[in-house]
């Protein structure tokens, strides 16, 4: 209770109220009566003052500044009028009636606009939300409506209370609508689910039959609180979220409070009594700070939204406005109006088309002004005179622009409120997580998301497909493999398990499911195709554990669990490790001997980057050959993850980049396709990899994942490196040539394994082989658009990588033809540097080639000593090993040739200098061979070889276009 | 018309006509693995399991009824496509609206062997075969205006079993025209068609004098 309270204030006060007749009915009827609920509301700008009774079936249009005037009367409703609300931008007023209908009004012209709903007992409470998108209506009816305002259709039935609802309430952030009825029950409504979410029963006084008094709820202006008069003459404010009870505002009412009111800053409340006493509450400080005696009870109170002033409208119908209601030492009830979202959306939009298509300049100006006194809260301008209607034309031809954008959300406003609801929801999550940004759940590779009703993959690869559908608590798993003759087929089960991911390969699946429940244990199952033996399929049970990924290889089954372990079966299902990981896993995927297991490093970044690693174990050998991070495009993560068909470990990002993992440059990652550069309404839902090829799944932007049925296609998309847009315009062929490098090298890296493990890699010899002819003539062709382009410095660097000498002069043949004489010149030079290379590398290099040959074809054991041999290995192989040689002579040039370096001054490259000496190398040793004897070295090479490979070199000339080796020739000859 | 109720006229049979339509090409989704296959007619494959690739109708066919494959109907055998055309010919008198040149046939054979591969099979056999009788009702119509005057006829995206139909009655029909029109030219003619092969001139000649 305030003791500071100025007597003389209250003492003007009184006199400033005066309160003017509006509904004489509701007089009349006060007579034989209690009176009647009379309402009254301020429209946005404070020009109008809107009232009713609910014993005059008319609506009064108030002047506030001409109060002498006659009002505007609606007379439409066929009974009084219970209820009224405006919505936030003040071009749409909303009547309920005892007559049963709720009505829409253009204001402030007060058209009639339509009839938008209609109940079937009189309505008692009517509230926009802050949008204006959606009216609550309810009243002596069972059930709260919400409708659409803008096409009338009932969003929701809101069914719960017991009595007539009084009271409605939408919380400013359009989460929650509360209502009340007149047995005093307060229920909290969830807009989006029309779920209730608190029911408060009999925390309001009971009003009963009186229906001049009606329960009232209102939340605080910035949604924090919801006041309702209290059982004990007071009011409580309950919690948002909990709707526990907080406070209570307790003072000089000495009978229960029927109607209460927030100031526009949510600071002051005011609230009148039955003792037909209004008072004013600093709600901060709770406590009272002025109040008024009036001479009947006042049913509604609205502040004004501008200014400091309260109208009121006793039951008697007389209104009146109480100017200057706080004392002007304090805070003004207008200063900091918490500015929630939505102040400009769609509730603009009340009004029909033909409004904005026909009458353009009269609807405009109505908007404009709307509009414009919303983007300015506190023009007091306008207050002036009446001429503020002339001041905001001018300004219509601003907000004109705003019309078209509006006009078209209008339309699917349906649609819109309701999304705008997920919206937000979803915004309020995404604050959440931008936040703290969230590392990446478990995956597997192959799998799409749950969609109700629907098949869904639990594993798309190269072999097959594992499918499932949930149908009525157990689901039902089908295996279809790609290949129908090869794969074995597999009836389809039922699964009560309730499996989640699943892997697959030729011989053998494997499930798992996630914990769902504490009962539900995390269960692991591998089913083999085909076995010897009945009954071979096992399965695991994990207590406490949940299984996280799985991975399958030949013959190892891997899951990886919640507590990071690796768990490692055999086929048969012994256990035969336990592994601890450094992180919680992304995801695992096996190729034959080898399982990759990605898994966090770390919380992600606050740039939404994760921080991942890859590892790659060999199970055969139990060891971890690879170890590394694994980059992403930043802000995307990781969503698939494998194996590339020649066993390359490969990766996807949600950004839609490919990675290849190569060990150039000590083991990287190369990108390899980026979705950007293709078709942009294309996802790219990645299957799997060859050499060339990316096999995935298109799908239709926005869907990212395919459907099991229709059957997916394949498509095959050609890889390629992000490359910059050089003035060559010749990307596709840069491209190529960065490919078959980075494939050479491969091939020259897996020939050495193979050479490292004793096999024959004659095969590998042939791919080579072939590879260079290909490099070539990308090359050459290179070469061509170098010349075009002018860019003669590039074309001689090219010239330096062709690896056949047939290759070079093909290059001097088409500079040549190209009218280039110098680069000609300069091309022939450097043949002539590579002859001249060669006979000198001859001298020196004989002993390290044989040396070298030891490393690269084993299998011509006999022959490898015997001098004549020499110029055998060559004609085995002879071109294809040159980058081998170039790798095993290195080091041995490095040390023999590092002193004659003046003599050779070789080419600034050092890598195709080397390479070139290794071939010239090669060469002069064959033309040595073949000038001490051709025929000795056939003989001893049909020793030392078999015959095959004699038969596959044949071709290989033939085929492959090898160059002719003119000194082969003069030895045949 | 003559060459629809009387197939002994047309020049081919229609299976005639189907054997040639059969070289078309139609993507197919394989269900094995397979080599390339070498014929005379080239190289088809090598095959995946789920990637689509180019064989001739044959060839899809023949795969078809092993279970090996599912063939892709082609594009314009959608609903959508096939309404508009069924729209456009019913619109225009004149014109004929670009179709495959061997619809009638491609169409028939996936209906007959590739069923379960074309989505709305039902709504697309009834709309391929509305298209073909507002067709032949069209070049039926038209070719009543044929007049004596006429030397040639000009008829644009005709199918080849509808020209199969109409070829030899509008050859014939010219001819009597151009005789009838010419009477000194009679012996002439005769004289020409005297070095054609027996069976059509025969064949020309009852047909007229009936």
């Amino acid at each position: 209770m305030s003791q500071a309270k100025p007597i003389s204030k209250v003492a003007m006060k009184v006199r400033s109220v005066k309160l003017r007749e509006a509904h004489k009915a509701a007089a009349a009827s006060a007579n034989n009566g209690r009176g009647s609920f009379c309402s009254v509301l301020w429209d946005q700008q404070a020009l109008h003052l809107v009232t009713a009774s609910s014993s005059d079936p008319s609506i009064s249009i108030h002047d506030p500044l001409q109060p002498s005037s006659a009002p505007k009367i609606l007379r439409h409703h066929r009974d009084g009028v219970t209820a009224l609300a405006i919505s936030p931008n003040s071009t749409c007023l909303a009547s309920g009636s005892v007559d049963h209908s709720v009505k829409l009004y253009k204001f402030p012209g007060g058209e009639f606009e339509t009839n938008i709903t209609r109940f079937t007992l009189p309505i008692r409470a009517l509230a926009f939300n802050r949008s204006g998108s959606m009216l609550a209506a309810a009243g002596d009816d069972e059930g709260i409506k919400l409708i659409n305002t803008i096409d009338g259709s009932i969003a929701r039935v809101l069914k719960g209370h017991k009595g007539p609802v009084t009271g409605l309430s939408f919380d400013p952030n359009s989460e929650y609508l509360t209502s009340i009825d007149s047995s005093g029950t307060v229920i909290y409504w969830e807009i989006h689910s029309g779920r209730t979410l608190h029911t408060l029963k009999g925390i309001a006084p009971d009003t009963g039959s009186d229906l001049s008094v009606m329960n009232v709820v209102s939340w605080s202006p910035d949604g924090e609180t919801l006041a309702v008069p209290g059982l004990r003459n007071d009011v409580v404010m309950y919690d948002r979220d909990t709707a526990e009870k907080l406070f209570s505002l307790r003072g000089d009412h000495m009978q229960p409070i029927c109607f209460l009111s927030w100031s526009p800053n949510g600071k002051y409340l005011a609230t009148s009594g039955l003792d037909r006493q209004v008072l004013i509450w600093d709600v901060d400080q709770k406590q009272d700070i002025d109040r008024h005696k009036f001479d009947d009870k006042i049913s509604c109170m609205v502040w004004k939204p501008i200014g400091n002033a309260l109208a009121v409208i006793d039951v008697m119908g007389k209104y009146g406005v109480w100017e200057s209601v706080v004392p002007s030492s304090m805070k003004s009830p207008t200063a900091d109006v918490p500015n929630l979202q939505s102040k400009h959306s769609n509730g603009l939009l009340l009004f029909d088309e033909e409004e904005q298509g026909l009458s353009a300049s009269g609807s405009l100006s109505d908007l404009g002004e709307d509009s414009h006194g919303e983007s300015e809260p506190s023009t007091r301008k306008r207050l002036r005179k009446q001429s503020a209607y002339d001041e905001s034309l001018d300004e219509d031809g601003r907000d004109e622009w705003n019309l078209p954008p509006k006009v078209e959300s209008r339309k699917k406003v349906n649609h819109v409120h309701k999304e705008s609801l997920n919206n937000r929801n979803e915004g309020l999550r995404r604050i959440t997580t931008s936040a703290s940004p969230k590392m990446q759940e478990a995956f597997q590779p192959g799998a799409t998301p749950v969609r109700d009703g629907k098949r869904r993959f639990l594993c798309y690869n190269m072999v097959g497909s594992i499918t499932t559908i949930e149908h009525d608590g157990y689901s039902h798993i089908e295996i279809d493999f790609h290949d129908t003759g090869r794969g074995p087929r597999v009836p389809s089960m039922t699964d009560h398990f309730g499996f989640t991911m699943a892997a697959l390969n030729e011989n053998g699946s494997v499930f798992a499911n996630h914990c769902k429940g504490e009962k539900n244990m995390s269960t692991l199952m591998y089913c083999p195709f085909s076995t010897w033996a009945n009954n071979s399929e096992w399965s695991m049970r994990l207590e406490g554990e949940e299984v996280k990924a799985v991975a399958l290889g030949t013959p190892w089954v891997a899951a990886i669990t919640s507590f990071n372990f690796l768990r490692i079966f055999t086929e048969g299902g012994l256990q035969k490790h336990v592994l601890s990981l450094d992180g919680p896993v992304v995801t695992a995927s096996g190729f034959k001997d080898e399982l990759a297991v990605v898994s966090h490093v770390s919380d992600c970044l606050p740039s939404n980057d994760q921080m991942l690693e890859f590892r790659v174990f060999n199970i055969a050998n139990g060891t971890q050959p690879l170890r590394g991070r694994l980059p992403l495009t930043p802000g995307s993560h990781l969503t698939w993850f494998g194996f590339s068909e020649e066993g390359q470990l490969s990766s996807y990002d949600s950004k839609g980049v490919l990675r290849v993992f190569t060990s150039q440059y000590g083991g990287s990652w190369l990108p390899l396709f980026s979705a950007s550069k293709e078709k942009p309404d294309e996802n790219y839902w990645v299957v799997g990899l060859s050499a060339n090829k990316l096999f995935c799944i298109v799908c239709k932007s926005p869907e990212l994942f395919p459907q099991v049925m229709p059957k997916p296609v394949l498509t095959l998309m050609n890889l390629s490196f992000p490359l910059a847009s050089s003035d060559l315009g010749a990307e596709a062929l840069e491209n190529e040539f960065i490919l078959n490098t980075m494939h050479l090298l491969q091939i020259q890296k897996r020939i050495e394994e193979m050479a490292g493990a004793g096999l024959d890699t004659a095969s590998l010899d042939d791919e080579a082989f072939t590879m260079e002819a290909a490099q070539d003539r990308c090359i050459l062709r290179l070469i061509a658009s170098c010349c075009n382009g002018d860019k003669l410095v590039r074309a001689t660097e090219l010239v330096k990588l062709l690896s056949m000498e047939k290759s070079v002069k093909g290059a001097i043949k088409l500079v040549t033809a190209l009218k280039l004489p110098y680069l000609a010149e300069r091309f022939n030079s450097e043949l002539e540097q590579r002859l001249l290379n060669e006979n000198q590398g001859t001298k020196q290099t004989i002993l390290p080639t044989s040396r070298a040959g030891v490393g690269f074809s084993k299998n011509s054991t006999s022959a490898e000593t015997k001098e004549t041999s020499e110029a055998v290995i060559p004609l085995s192989s002879p071109k294809l090993t040159a980058p081998l040689f170039t790798k095993k002579t290195k080091s041995q040039e490095g040390t023999k040739f590092g002193i004659k370096k003046t003599e050779q001054n070789q080419t600034p490259l050092p890598d195709g200098g080397k390479e070139d000496r290794a071939k010239n190398c090669r060469e002069g040793e064959r033309d040595r061979g073949n000038v001490s004897s051709t025929i000795k070295s056939s003989i001893a090479f049909m020793k030392s070889s078999d015959k095959q490979e004699v038969k596959r070199g044949e071709e290989k000339q033939v085929e492959a276009h090898r160059p002719s080796n003119p000194f082969r020739k003069s030895s045949i000859r | 018309m003559a060459g629809q109720s009387d197939p002994n006229l047309s020049l081919f049979s229609a299976e005639e006509v189907e054997f040639i339509a059969e070289d078309e090409m139609v993507e197919i989704v394989p269900n094995l693995r397979m080599d390339a296959l070498n014929f005379i007619c080239g190289d088809f494959g090598p095959f995946f399991p789920q990637m689509a690739t180019q064989v001739p109708l044959w060839l899809a066919v023949a795969l078809k009824k092993r279970g090996k494959c599912t063939i892709r109907p082609p594009l314009w055998m959608s609903v959508e496509k096939l309404t508009q055309v069924l729209e456009a010919e019913r619109d225009s008198q004149r014109v004929f609206e670009q179709l495959p040149f061997h619809y009638v046939e491609i169409s028939r054979l996936l209906f007959d062997h590739a069923r379960d591969d074309i989505p709305d099979v039902y709504m697309v056999r009834s709309l391929v075969e509305d298209i073909r009788d507002v067709r032949f009702h069209k070049v039926e119509t038209n070719l009543e205006t044929l007049n004596e005057r006429a030397l040639a006829l000009k008829i644009n995206n005709l199918s080849a079993m509808e020209v199969n139909i109409v070829r030899p009655f509008i050859g014939r029909a010219l001819q009597a025209f151009y005789k009838h029109d010419s009477p000194e030219l009679i012996p002439d003619q005769e004289r020409i068609s005297d070095r054609r092969p027996q069976v059509a001139n025969n064949a020309a000649r009852r047909h007229l004098r009936r």
